[in-house]
């Protein structure tokens, strides 16, 4: 008898794989979570993404008393940049008016696939945004640290330096050595001692 | 990193010459370019460099969003390098730096033909070049001069016009006195 019991209850702890597009439960009696969608049309839930399938119970003090349904887990999901976040890119083209960069990392954490980022005239830093010429902020290469403004267009994320701690992070000088900070426009090559100009971040000492 | 000629200038400038059929775009230099396309705010220019230049639909003399010119594929243009960073598209314009267009704008006619940037430099130094003095006091002739290694001339008859090019052509190797020579025999063939 008791063997019995610890297997029904293992069965119940044993998650659901599901893929997008199955049914997770009525939106009468299931709230979507994180990988789950309500569809309006007939009042149910769906998933979203891939992976596996977790009930969480409501909140005791909410006056929604429906469990939460998500899906989380499967190890294939890297993180997504989303609106707020900081991230890690490498700058890969200096435009006239714009600068794209490719995402690196999300937080502390680096991402599985590529996401592209725009950096616009007016988004590398907070004062005399007309005047800013894009060459003297970044050059391709760069690795900066900036913060995801919105999710942008289907190309790339829009990204914002405008703060004294985004900015380039690391650059490599035209002698080919890593260049030391030496104003928040300026960064030296060790090698030659040229000064070139970069929109500089500010790191915390 | 390039070969060439080590110059020097009072007091204190020195600097390495050399003559290459391609072009690195600099600012303020006077090139010669070739409409490729156009987009809504500028042309696409060749300008014989490692990548396509741009020239804003505004940056001509008086110019506004109302009186746009309008160059088909394949129009020659005389514009000046604003910006040439390394990696970016360079900017052009068709103004000065103080907003006047002088010569600059579509050249109309004419012949071009294209030659090393050593020999652009040469036809542009002051003072004037042997070949064009000597072609100057017989043969009345318009010419534009690019840095790009480009070279426009114009002339009332065709033979006057395909005897400058063939003179500046083959002028390139040849000292002062040569160059003089070189012209005078052209000049008898057509006397």
């Amino acid at each position: 008898m008791v063997a019995a019991m610890e297997e029904d209850e293992k069965k119940q702890q044993a998650e659901v794989m599901v893929t997008p597009g199955e049914v997770l439960g009525r939106v009468s009696d299931v709230k979507p979570g994180r990988g789950a969608y309500a569809a309006v049309h007939n009042d149910t839930v769906y998933a979203s993404l891939t992976g596996f399938c977790r009930t969480m119970p409501p909140s005791p003090d909410s006056s929604d008393q429906r469990p939460t349904v998500e899906v989380t887990g499967h190890k294939a999901h890297g993180p997504v940049p989303q609106p707020g976040s900081l991230v890690i890119a490498r700058i890969t083209k200096v435009m006239a008016k714009t600068a794209s960069a490719d995402i690196m990392c999300v937080g502390p954490k680096s991402v599985r696939e590529k996401f592209t980022g725009i950096i616009r005239q007016q988004d590398v830093r907070a004062t005399e945004i007309d005047k800013v010429d894009m060459h003297l902020s970044f050059r391709p290469g760069d690795i900066v640290k900036a913060l995801v403004l919105s999710l942008g267009d289907s190309r790339a994320y829009f990204l914002s330096t405008a703060k004294n701690e985004l900015g380039v992070v690391s650059a490599e000088s035209i002698a080919g050595a890593t260049m030391v900070p030496v104003s928040w426009t300026e960064m030296q090559c060790p090698l030659t001692g040229q000064i070139e100009n970069r929109k500089v971040a500010k790191v915390a000492s | 990193m390039k070969a060439g000629k080590l110059r020097f200038s009072k007091p204190n400038k020195y600097w390495v010459e050399s003559s290459q059929k391609r072009y690195v775009p600099h600012p303020e230099d006077s090139v010669l370019g070739i409409v490729v396309d156009s987009r809504s705010d500028n042309f696409l220019v060749d300008i014989k460099g490692p990548s396509l230049a741009f020239l804003p639909v505004l940056a001509f003399e008086g110019g506004t969003r109302r009186n746009i010119p309008k160059f088909e594929v394949g129009t020659l243009i005389y514009v000046r390098v604003v910006k040439a960073n390394p990696g970016m598209n360079p900017e052009l314009s068709c103004t000065d730096a103080t907003g006047k267009g002088g010569e600059f704008g579509a050249l109309k006619e004419g012949f071009m033909f294209e030659c090393s940037t050593g020999l652009s430099r040469t036809l542009l130094s002051s003072p004037t070049c042997p070949v064009l003095e000597a072609l100057g006091k017989k043969l009345s002739f318009e010419i534009a001069i690019g840095l790009n290694g480009r070279v426009w001339v114009n002339s009332a008859s065709p033979s006057t016009t395909i005897i400058v090019s063939n003179a500046i052509m083959n002028s390139e190797s040849l000292s002062g006195a040569q160059q003089r020579i070189m012209v005078e025999k052209l000049l008898q063939k057509i006397q």
